[in-house]
């Protein structure tokens, strides 16, 4: 069994498990910190940002400022920004079987996997997590393409010229393989491969093993996954959460017991409790408001938002918050909004309840309803006329290099009355911010990462008791910034085994059994004997018949008749040989003494050995080793000595 | 006798003698007397001997009679028996040999009820002040059954044996030895055995050395636990080892000790943690006693003291040297090994070496670390290294293993360690960091310690260093709401305590302004209220000095004054939550406090805030609300000097009267009564006849009510007015609406202040000086109008005025006030609410009841309910 890595992110994995002839993709996430070296995306004309100077080395050897640009000591590149995708070629992708997505977060690289790869398997997701992934690449495609750029820089990726850039442009990874956005035409023929499960549905690949998600309690269709043989069980966990928000809650009991545990997709925050989060957020834009700036919260357009407005709902009139107008900009934001209200089956226990009074689970419906909250594709048309401040304003993208949140960073960035506040753990908020320095605006970095933070899977392995655990390498010691912070980390017992981008795991676990079956009529044939109470064996000559791994015994065909021959006739003359009968039993010494001496063999000296007894037997010049799974007679040539002893022992034996 | 307890005791008597007796008495006026306190009891018990000692012997002899009617009957057969001639009487009609046995109870299977059994107890414990009672005690050998009930189920009737038996210990004592009234007198202060007649019967001595023989072997002999079953046992003993010793006498002492001295050596060798406490208790107390009396073998009690600051499990020693600490006693070679054992704990975790090169606890280091491993006993030690830590910086400066200061550090570092605001020192063991990090329990005894810490002597350097932690603990996203509270209290306590705030930064001051800004708008309310009352006590603190060397108010030095504290208190009043309303009233209160003292005129945004405030007052749902604008008011009142009356006050508080005396909670109603009498005294103060009364401080507060510190300062008259205006114009504030209206109330309190205030006019207006005319006195232009509802209709009843008021409105009634007032009959009244009570009901389980009710609702986890009991605890 053998894990290929092709993603060393921890929260955006993409790993490749190779079992009993099958080839797993577990994830396909899509590192898009890469962003951050790239200049924003403007929706209109920003006069500041294309004034920025050109980058040229001190010395001037190196120019580069078509393509590079300074702002604030930082050097940002000038052009569509690009995705660090997983490692293509580590191994064939076109060899991949299934794909097994586990939230909607860790399917942005489903086309580039999917597409002019040669790849012909199966996507499996549950369907929110299908509907809403569309949701979120239809919302980057759509953030790209409205504002095209013509220029696709790619000289400061010469390894020879990136060597000389500052930092961090100068430390960033294989930034040949960096790829622009896809378009919407790989993502439908990707999404298109996509097959739906749902929550401990079993699906059988091949025959050879059965794969089945389950509820991971992170977002709207979330799930862990099982993959299992008839005697082997490995279990994938990405993206979990034990917090009561909006999915259902996480099935805990279904991965006992597992051989081998997969485990990803931990808090990026681990000190950031989510509560606490939340409190910051709401108090900070309330303060902002009261003092009558404006509240800017990029953010993805599914996920947290929902708990956020769920949150500001009950806030909202505690704080005097009743007249403030709260926009959600997404060109997806009214499906965003209405898918959430019809997965009831997908949702925690209180809110399907309420899909029979009837309600809408969330009550982001009532504050639509009553004008509180306003949601706009753009910020073009309709919003720009509805526009009231102060305001919350709720839009993507969360690393602030495109989409509808450039433009209101450049409104607002001026006015240290406005606040940004950021709730989503996937960027650096001073890297988000740099191209946008100096900044007036009051920044607060509140980030909500509802998954298992390091106390609450220990909690979970505890219970769960995995013999092997797997995980990225970046959980097996304290984070960079918090080295004293040894709760940080996994501790277990074996330690758990790390991995990081690239590696192969030859996962230290040992097939030992392979389920048979065997036909009614031979199992009718055999003549089982009982070795102890309730254990019964037979011998059974038989063909093995393997198909679609599934292996069976049938009976030996008879020979057909066929014309009579010399040879054959030779043949037909020897009698069939019969197997040798097995032996079982153990000899019991004093009882075989007592016989030896019957038949005349006394002088018999009994040495005690580790594996059983050494018997001497004096006179005649010869050992018999009794041992629990074996016994030896060493005579020389005394034929009809041995001969005799071993009848003594096979008296004791039981023949099968 | 105990003083409280006599008090609880009576009320319960009386209580169960108002409802038992009436229907008893053919008479309720008989009854009358049996209330208040033992004094009365004892004469009414023994003018109506008969009447008692028929209802006890018919009690006693029922079969039907309720468990806690026999107690009540115990109770009173003590009471009657107690003198002398009552015991005679009782013992006649054969009563006290029924009631005092324990077996006739078992057999009617009632001995099982603890009411029974404490009824027992208290009976004999009250009756054993004469020698005729103690004979009858020995003759019943009733030793034993008290001796059975010392480790009994119930800890109230185990309790009460310890009691009785600490008694009649001090009472036999001097019986065997010769009685020594000095002696007594000098050290028993608490027992009943004052004014007992000196026994001279030598039997009686031997009967009471005998006693007091097998009170001291029971000691001696159930000390020692056998097995861990028996540590209850030993407790019990040693609680009643620890009563005796602090009652007794040094002779009985001296016996004590030498008689269970040695078993007491035994148990402390013996090393059991769960008798640490009560061992401590015992030896603290013999302690006590030998200092300065050389007659008690102080020897011992000095060697069991060593031996239990020194030799014991690291968890006993800091529990030990607690209670060293906490008992007084100023032996300094202890009161420094207590100390040194008490910084430990943080010294170990902090590693700031706050012991360096002290050697008293150097044998104790290793060991205290391996316990601070384990995260229960780690919690444990450091809460109770905190709890006492602030008491280490008071001691003699000689008797201090460091300097306060350094301990402030230290409890700062701990502080930053719980919250993981800093790495632990690369010494210190990442298993008790981890222990620490995120207990809220340590977070709040450290924050506790902290403001405790602020009295101490040399820690004012450490301000900055404390207000920088503070505004981080402030500011930390996971800090719950008691720690949030606490952190503000500790800033209180220390901008309190240091005058000088110069050290104070620019941006200190900035990071406090912002977080208080951040907290006020926090989802949790309990956060927004303590912000809100953070805001209002720092309002009230008295002037600081700055940088400048100046004089500031604190609020306007820290937080820029009222422009920005008012602004978000105005919010504030309109918060979802009563309990953040109310504390906005007061804080708003608080914050204005200093502008009505110096009588400005109230600017435009004062006067709407006032608007606001009866708009509470008028409309708001929740009583907290409402109590906490009556509050403002009578502080606004009370602040603004008389000579500048403000026209919105008085216009205001025509208002207030009339909305708060029509309110419908009690609370409410009382303080517009606090608020009327200050409107009175104000009018009347120097006036003959007026007195200010008990009723001059409003009344104790309920406790969930908002209540303002500041003491009252009231007004005398000015003396320009003549009685006659000053009367008119209170009548026109509505000033008697409000009496009136409080006199006929349905709640009693309200009733008693209205009609002590109605009394106290009515002698201002019948006891006018001498030159005053009859016709001047029942001044005829005096009058208030009446309706015909509610409490109006009442006195009209009373007065009779429907015959009288012929031709005029039949719905409105004009009567003049003195008339009025004569004829309520206000002192018959008053005696009736004075005399009546709330229902007060006393017995062994009611309290164990609440425990154990309270205790499965925890255990049930049911975290709604759980909320519940914390939003009120809060």
């Amino acid at each position: 069994m053998k894990l290929y890595c092709l993603s060393g992110h921890p929260t955006l994995p993409c790993n490749v498990l190779k079992f009993k002839s099958t080839t797993i993709m577990l994830d396909c996430g899509l590192d898009t910190t890469s962003v951050l070296n790239f200049l924003p995306l403007p929706l209109v004309h920003s006069p500041r940002l294309s004034k920025l100077p050109g980058w040229i080395s001190k010395d001037g050897t190196i120019n580069l400022e078509k393509e590079l640009k300074e702002c604030a000591g930082r050097v940002f590149v000038d052009s569509q920004p690009e995705f660090c995708l997983p490692e293509k070629e580590l191994l064939d992708l076109s060899t991949i079987d299934v794909i097994l997505i586990s939230n909607y977060h860790c399917m942005m690289a489903l086309p580039y996997i999917t597409e002019h790869t040669g790849f012909t398997g199966t996507v499996y997701a549950t369907e929110p997590t299908l509907q809403i992934g569309r949701l979120l690449m239809e919302e980057v495609v759509n953030f790209m393409e409205r504002v095209p750029k013509a220029q696709s820089a790619t000289s400061w990726k010469n390894k020879d010229m990136q060597r000389m850039l500052p930092g961090p442009l100068k430390d960033a990874v294989d930034v040949w393989t960096w790829k622009r956005c896809y378009g919407m035409q790989e993502v439908n023929s990707a999404l298109s491969r996509v097959q739906l499960v749902g929550y401990s549905q079993k699906v059988e690949l091949f025959g050879a093993v059965q794969v089945s998600p389950l509820s991971s309690g992170y977002s709207l269709g979330s799930s862990n996954w099982i993959i299992q043989s008839h005697h082997e069980k490995v279990a994938y966990v990405s993206g979990s959460s034990l917090l009561t928000t909006h999915p259902q809650p996480m099935d805990q009991s279904s991965l006992k017991n597992s051989d081998v545990l997969i485990l990803t997709g931990l808090t990026q925050m681990p000190t950031a409790n989510p509560d606490g989060m939340l409190g910051e957020f709401c108090s900070n834009l309330a303060m902002t408001i009261r003092a009558g700036g404006n509240v800017l919260v990029p953010c993805y357009s599914s996920g947290v938002i929902y708990d956020l407005l769920e949150c500001l709902y009950q806030f909202i009139d505690s704080a005097n918050l009743g007249t403030t107008p709260f926009y959600f900009i997404s060109p997806v934001a009214n499906s965003s909004l209405e898918f959430s209200q019809i997965f009831a089956e997908w949702l925690c226990h209180n809110k399907q309840s309420k899909v029979y009074l009837p309600e809408p689970p969330f009550p982001h419906a009532e504050l639509i309803q009553t004008n509180k909250l306003k949601h706009y594709p753009s910020i073009h048309g309709d919003f720009s006329s509805d526009f009231r401040q102060p305001c919350v304003v709720f839009t993507g993208h969360p690393s602030l290099r495109f989409g509808d949140v450039v433009h209101f960073m450049e409104l607002w960035g001026k006015s240290g009355l406005n606040t940004i506040i950021f709730t989503e753990p996937d960027f650096s908020y001073l890297d988000a911010l740099a191209p946008y320095q100096p900044l007036a605006m009051k920044c607060v970095y509140c980030p909500i990462d509802t998954r298992l933070n390091f106390h609450q899977v220990a909690k979970l392995l505890k219970e769960v008791q995995p013999l092997h655990v797997v995980c990225p390498e970046q959980y097996t010691q304290p984070p960079m910034t918090q080295s004293h912070r040894s709760d940080l980390m996994l501790e277990l017992q074996p330690p758990p085994m790390p991995y990081r981008r690239c590696s192969v795991l030859n996962l230290p676990f040992r097939r030992r059994y392979e389920r048979v079956y065997i036909l009614p009529e031979l199992a009718q044939s055999l003549v089982p004997t009982e070795v102890k109470p309730g254990v019964s064996i037979a011998t059974v000559s038989a063909v093995l018949h393997s198909k679609d791994n599934k292996h069976t015994l049938q009976s030996v065909p008879k020979p057909p008749p066929v014309p009579p021959t010399k040879k054959r006739k030779r043949v037909m003359e020897e009698p069939p040989v019969a197997p040798k009968p097995l032996l079982s039993g153990a000899v019991p010494l004093e009882a075989f003494l007592a016989t030896l001496q019957k038949h005349g063999i006394t002088e018999v000296k009994v040495e005690e050995t580790a594996e059983g007894h050494i018997l001497h037997l004096q006179a005649e010049d010869t050992l018999i080793q009794l041992e629990e799974d074996g016994t030896h007679i060493v005579c020389d040539n005394n034929e009809p000595l041995r001969t005799t002893l071993r009848d003594l022992v096979l008296r004791f034996l039981q023949k099968l | 006798m105990n003083k409280d307890r006599t008090v609880v005791d009576a009320t319960f008597v009386s209580k169960k003698g108002e409802s038992f007796f009436v229907p008893w008495m053919e008479s309720p006026g008989k009854t009358a007397g049996l209330v208040h306190n033992n004094h009365q009891i004892r004469c009414v018990s023994i003018g109506g001997q008969s009447m008692s000692a028929c209802f006890i012997s018919t009690v006693v002899s029922s079969r039907a009679a309720e468990s806690s009617i026999i107690s009540f009957a115990l109770k009173l057969t003590g009471l009657v028996a107690a003198a002398e001639d009552g015991f005679i009487a009782l013992q006649e009609t054969s009563v006290l040999d029924l009631a005092f046995d324990p077996q006739h109870w078992r057999e009617e299977g009632l001995w099982e009820d603890p009411c029974v059994r404490i009824g027992w107890i208290h009976g004999f414990n009250t009756m054993l002040q004469h020698r005729e009672a103690f004979g009858f005690f020995v003759r019943a050998d009733s030793i034993n059954p008290l001796l059975q009930l010392q480790t009994d189920a119930s800890l109230f009737v185990a309790s009460a044996a310890n009691q009785m038996l600490t008694h009649l210990l001090m009472f036999c004592h001097p019986l065997s030895s010769g009685f020594n009234e000095t002696e007594v007198d000098n050290k028993s202060s608490s027992s009943s055995i004052t004014g007992l007649k000196c026994p001279n019967a030598t039997e009686t001595d031997q009967e009471g050395a005998a006693v007091v023989t097998e009170i001291l072997e029971f000691l001696k002999r159930r000390m020692l636990p056998k097995e861990p079953s028996q540590f209850h046992q030993s407790q019990q003993i040693l609680k009643l080892l620890a009563s005796i010793l602090s009652q007794a006498g040094p002779s009985l002492q001296n016996k004590l000790l030498l008689t269970v001295g040695e078993s007491l050596e035994e148990l402390v060798a013996s090393n059991y943690s769960q008798l640490t406490r009560p061992l401590m208790d015992v030896i603290l107390a013999a302690y006590s006693s030998s200092c300065g009396d050389a007659k008690v073998p102080d020897q011992i009690v000095s060697r069991l003291l060593s031996v239990m600051l020194n030799q014991r499990a690291p968890s006993d020693l800091i529990h030990a040297a607690a209670a060293f600490l906490c008992s007084g006693h100023n032996n300094r070679i202890h009161m420094e090994q207590s100390a040194c054992i008490l910084l430990l704990p943080v010294d170990i975790i902090t590693s700031l070496a706050l012991l360096e090169g002290n050697f008293i606890v150097k044998d104790h280091r290793l060991s205290m670390m391996e316990q601070l491993k384990s995260k229960t006993s780690c919690i444990s030690m450091i809460c109770i290294s905190l709890k006492y830590i602030p008491r280490i910086t008071l001691m003699d400066a000689s008797c201090q293993p460091c300097p306060p200061a350094v301990v402030v550090d230290a409890v700062l570092s701990l502080l930053r360690l719980c919250s993981g605001l800093s790495p632990p020192s690369p010494a210190g063991c990442v298993t008790m960091f981890r222990n620490v990090t995120g207990s809220g329990k340590v977070q709040k005894c450290a924050l506790e310690a902290l403001s405790a810490l602020s009295s101490s002597p040399e820690v004012k350097v450490m301000l900055v260093e404390v207000f920088t932690l503070l505004i981080e603990y402030l500011n930390h996203p996971d800090s719950d709401p008691t720690v949030l509270q606490k952190s503000y209290q500790a800033l209180l306590k220390w901008i309190g305590v240091c005058t000088n705030l110069s050290s104070i930064t620019n941006q200190l001051k900035q990071d406090l302004t912002q977080v208080v800004r951040k907290r006020v708008c926090d989802m949790r309310w309990e956060v927004r209220d303590s912000t809100v009352e953070f805001l209002g006590h720092l309002a009230g603190l008295p002037a600081c000095s700055t940088e400048n060397g100046g004089v500031c108010n604190v609020s306007q030095y820290l937080l820029g004054g009222c422009s920005f504290t008012t602004p978000l208190l105005v919010e504030a009043l309109h918060d979802p939550e009563s309990y953040v309303r109310a504390s906005a009233v007061s804080a708003l209160a608080q914050a204005m406090t200093h502008s009505w003292r110096q009588g400005a005129v109230p600017t435009k945004e004062q006067a709407e805030i006032v608007t606001q405030l009866l708009e509470i007052l008028s409309q708001d749902t929740e009583g907290f609300a409402r109590r906490a604008v009556l509050q403002f008011f009578i502080t606004w009142f009370s602040s603004h000097p008389s000579s500048t009356s403000s026209p919105l006050l008085l216009q205001s508080v025509r208002s207030v009267l009339l909305q708060g005396s029509a309110d419908l909670d009690w609370e409410v109603k009382v303080h517009t009564l606090d608020l009327a009498e200050l409107l009175m005294d104000q009018a009347f103060l120097g006036q003959h006849g007026y007195t200010k009364g008990l009723e001059s401080h409003p009344a104790q507060p309920h406790p969930y009510a908002v209540t303002d510190k500041q003491a009252y300062t009231l007004h005398t008259h000015s003396g320009n007015h003549t009685l006659s205006s000053d009367l008119d114009s209170l009548v026109k504030q509505g000033l008697l609406s409000v009496l009136l209206s409080g006199l006929f109330d349905c709640d009693r309190p309200v009733c008693l202040k209205a009609c002590r205030l109605l009394i106290r006019l009515k002698d201002v207006l019948l006891l006018r000086p001498q030159e005053t005319t009859d016709a001047e006195k029942t001044d005829p232009e005096l009058n208030c109008e009446l309706l015909s509802q509610g409490w109006a209709h009442e006195i009209r009843n009373v007065l009779g005025t429907e015959d009288r008021t012929s031709g005029t409105d039949a719905h409105t009634v004009t009567v003049n006030v003195c008339d009025l007032v004569k004829c309520l009959d206000l002192e018959e009244r008053l005696d009736v609410l004075t005399r009546s009570s709330d229902h007060f009901y006393n017995s062994p389980r009611s309290l164990l009841q609440d425990i154990l009710t309270a205790s499965s609702a925890h255990a049930q986890q049911d975290s709604q309910l759980k909320e519940e009991v914390i939003a009120d605890c809060y």
